[in-house]
């Protein structure tokens, strides 16, 4: 079965290049621009993973996460939270939130994929 | 992997960014302190830079890292920003737009660019006290692991919640599996409890393996990043000395003999090493020892002050079309509905009421696609008009001015192609109405006025055509020294007689100007003619109305300029003719007497009101064919001017597509373009206010 991951990240162009890595890495990528949209989205759809930016507007990624582990189908679906090094406290937030797994934006296209993969496979 | 598209993406979400970061900028100038603002323009710059540093544009990263640790220190009340930091940061947002290019594009900076960049960087860095590194980059390389690989020996133990926190153990033995061979595996269940008792959402095993890999260790340990805070990691490199395993073992939750016996079965001891080991246990070569390098890794503790985000205009749900597609589906609704117009005639000329009955229904459709795809090429004027905030800050500095602008009106939506062309009409305005129009500071305050100057612009609607309008609160047009200067231009005669209106209108002469000295902005003889002459490139006309002391408003009214409009179709002789709807008021009927009094004098009295007439039949030189006594009149208006035209029969209401009339024809003023009718046949499409402007010359004459 192909894994499903959904990012989350109020940039087309970067959500474009994480869809490419991971498509063509073998997984199936679902895009969602923030927190808000990216809860319609989860409407009982397999999700394996979520990538999640913290700083976007509507809703930013704490509360998504916040709001992720509350919903029965998704409580264990991993995450991603996509940060940069100025923001230490908000890792702590999204920890305490239940986010596990971070990856430090600028990052490599190779970067993403090689976090990814230490939570699911393709 | 082709990342062109996504590279096009990142520079127009990039330049929209920008726009943002300069218009939340200039907002925080008045609202210095409101964290709404910062964070905005904090996120515009974190995206620029950590989606730009996907694509690996590193001067672009580099610099905006410096911005962003500038935004970062404010955000934390850590600087405040002032009017010299704000001009900082908007010089900063125009080098970054004048770097995408170049970067995106894979070209060297220029010298001046890096010149700019290193002068910025500095007056950032004085900012900031110590330039921050360069933004870190981390890479994942993965190893295989060749066969005869000596094994490390891994002890993991996991926090029982970790499987709510979305880690699951399977993942990191499947990732270990990419990057080495996990030779063995041996599941710790002690833990566990009984099945009656067991969690399912709990994960109670800890696990020992024996692991080959070429691998390094931080590559090792980094397959364990998620989890480090979750769980405990021990790694033991393959040939350490015993003690190392001795340490292990003691470290161990298990009592040393049972973790022993685990390093057995992943066959990293054997039971001879094994023996060993327990009979050293005691000796204080372990304890000189210095703690394991275990993974785990205590979290410092920080503030929960979290600045929440700013909210952005919800456009993020739009799907950017290439306009030259749009231009197509609107040019095929165009034929669609002149298909459609045909089939409908076809079928009543057929008397076959089905088809008449399906051909409505068809017409009716294509007119809700027609309205649709209309819609997509208007765009609010708003965004253009945020882009004088900029200007309007930058100039007011210039000329040492205080001046605000105001905007109303900016949901006011117009064609695409409109929006891009007024732009620079509007900007020389802008600029004339700060320049000449506003007072400096200590004149204002002289007169009684406030000490800020107000530059407005306003946009609405108005029967059919859209309006917009420069006004400002300064000295007012004099009335006196405009015809002077008239005058001693040659552009009037001394001896004309000119109404408020027409003398103000002198002011978009060309080679008119008043201002006693040439400033850097307007004054350099490329003057307002252009703007007029930009105006009427778009079938617009201007009007200025001014109050000495007060102020001065200046009004451009620009035509819906769309590729089809709502027309009413009247008869000439064998001519057919459209009036444009949105400009046709009324239609009247007069009898033969009035005909003739009309004929003579060129006006008619309607209800009271005089209203100047054309004769369509002459102006066009086209034999009239009214058979009847009655004659038809056309009320049309365009502004505040109204004329009635007289045509030969009223045919109604009728859908049209514009299609321009040639090169040749441009000059024509009385005609705008021209439509096929159903029936095949042509018509031509009135020009209204060139037909009014044809009526008023000749009545000045």
């Amino acid at each position: 079965m192909v894994k499903t991951i959904l990012i989350i990240d109020d940039s087309a162009s970067l959500r474009q290049v994480v869809k490419l890595t991971l498509t063509s890495a073998g997984y199936e990528v679902i895009e969602a621009c923030d927190g808000m949209d990216a809860l319609q989205k989860l409407d009982g759809t397999k999700i394996h993973l979520i990538i999640c930016d913290v700083n976007m507007p509507n809703m930013d990624g704490i509360t998504f996460v916040k709001r992720v582990k509350t919903l029965p189908n998704y409580k264990f679906t991993p995450i991603i939270m996509l940060t940069t090094e100025s923001q230490e406290s908000k890792k702590q937030e999204g920890q305490a939130a239940g986010a596990r797994a971070w990856v430090v934006k600028p990052f490599k296209p190779e970067t993403m994929l090689n976090a990814v993969s230490k939570l699911i496979l393709p | 992997m082709n990342l062109d598209a996504a590279v096009e993406t990142y520079r127009v979400e990039s330049l929209e960014l920008l726009d943002v970061m300069e218009q939340s900028l200039i907002a925080l100038e008045h609202d210095t302190a409101n964290p709404e603002l910062i964070n905005a323009i904090f996120r515009t710059a974190h995206t620029i830079k950590g989606t730009g540093g996907v694509f690996g544009f590193d001067p672009i990263v580099g610099f905006t890292h410096q911005v962003e640790s500038l935004l970062d220190r404010i955000r934390q009340d850590q600087l405040s920003a002032d009017s010299g930091l704000i001009g900082l940061l908007l010089d900063c947002a125009d080098h970054i737009r004048n770097l995408l290019e170049p970067v995106i594009a894979g070209h060297p900076l220029s010298g001046a660019l890096t010149g700019t960049g290193q002068t910025l960087q500095a007056a950032l860095a004085r900012y900031i006290e110590a330039p921050i590194a360069a933004t870190a980059t981390r890479s994942g390389d993965d190893h295989a692991a060749g066969a005869d690989t000596p094994a490390w020996h891994l002890s993991l133990r996991f926090d029982p919640a970790i499987l709510q926190r979305g880690l699951d153990p399977v993942s990191l033995f499947n990732y270990l599996n990419g990057m080495g061979t996990i030779v063995r595996l041996v599941p710790l269940l002690d833990q566990a409890p009984p099945l009656a008792a067991l969690d399912p959402e709990r994960c109670f095993l800890g696990f020992e393996l024996s692991y080959r890999t070429d691998a390094p260790r931080e590559a090792i340990e980094s397959a364990f990043e998620f989890f480090r805070e979750d769980g405990t990691l021990q790694l033991v490199a393959p040939g350490s000395p015993l003690s190392d395993y001795a340490r292990l073992l003691q470290t161990l939750a298990e009592s040393t003999g049972q973790a022993g016996e685990l390093l057995l079965r992943t066959g990293t001891l054997t039971p001879a090493e094994l023996e060993r080991i327990l009979t050293r246990e005691d000796t204080p070569v372990a304890a000189a020892i210095p703690p394991p390098p275990a993974v785990t890794q205590t979290r410092a503790a920080a503030g929960q002050a979290a600045p929440s985000p700013g909210h952005k205009a919800a456009d993020r749900h739009f799907i950017r079309i290439d306009s030259d597609r749009l231009q197509l589906l609107i040019n095929l609704v165009g034929e669609l509905v002149i298909a459609g117009a045909n089939t409908h005639l076809l079928a009543r000329q057929a008397r076959a009421a089905p088809v008449v009955e399906s051909a409505a229904n068809l017409i009716r459709l294509i007119e809700e696609v027609r309205n649709i795809a209309l819609g997509l090429q208007m765009v609010q004027i708003g965004s253009t008009f945020q882009r004088f905030q900029r200007v309007v800050h930058d100039v007011s500095r210039e000329l040492g001015k205080e001046i605000e602008l105001h905007i109303s009106g900016g949901d006011t939506e117009l064609d695409k192609s409109v929006v891009e062309q007024i732009g620079d009409p509007l900007m020389h305005l802008v600029r004339n109405a700060m320049d000449h129009g506003i007072e400096p500071v200590a004149e204002r305050l002289a007169l009684g006025k406030s000490r800020h100057g107000t530059v407005s612009l306003n946009a609405c609607h108005d029967s059919g055509s859209i309006v917009l309008e420069v006004s400002d609160d300064g000295y007012g047009l004099n009335r006196d020294k405009i015809l002077a200067r008239a005058v001693e231009k040659g552009i009037r005669p001394a001896e004309a007689v000119l109404s408020n209106a027409d003398i103000y209108a002198l002011i978009f002469e060309p080679g008119f100007s008043t201002a006693d000295q040439i400033s850097s902005l307007s004054g350099r003889g490329v003057g307002l003619d252009v703007v007029k002459r930009n105006v009427e490139a778009l079938r617009g006309e201007i009007q200025v109305e001014s109050e000495p002391g007060h102020g001065t408003l200046i009004r451009i009214r620009l035509p819906l300029t769309l590729a089809i409009i709502d027309g009413f179709l009247v008869r000439v002789g064998n001519e057919r003719y459209v009036i444009p709807m949105d400009m046709l008021v009324e239609c009247l009927e007069y009898d033969g007497q009035t005909r003739q009094q009309s004929t003579r004098q060129g006006y008619l009295d309607v209800r009271g009101e005089v209203l100047p007439v054309i004769r369509l039949a002459d102006l066009f030189s086209v034999r009239s064919t009214r058979t009847e006594r009655r004659e038809n009149i056309a009320v049309v208006r365009y502004g505040h001017q109204r004329a009635g035209l007289i045509v030969d029969e009223l045919l109604g209401e009728f859908q049209t597509v514009i299609k321009p009339l040639g090169a040749l024809f441009s000059r024509l003023a009385t005609l705008s373009g021209s439509t096929i009718l159903g029936s095949g046949e042509v018509a031509l499409i009135l020009d209204i206010p060139g037909l009014i402007h044809h009526v008023m010359t000749r009545e000045l004459s």
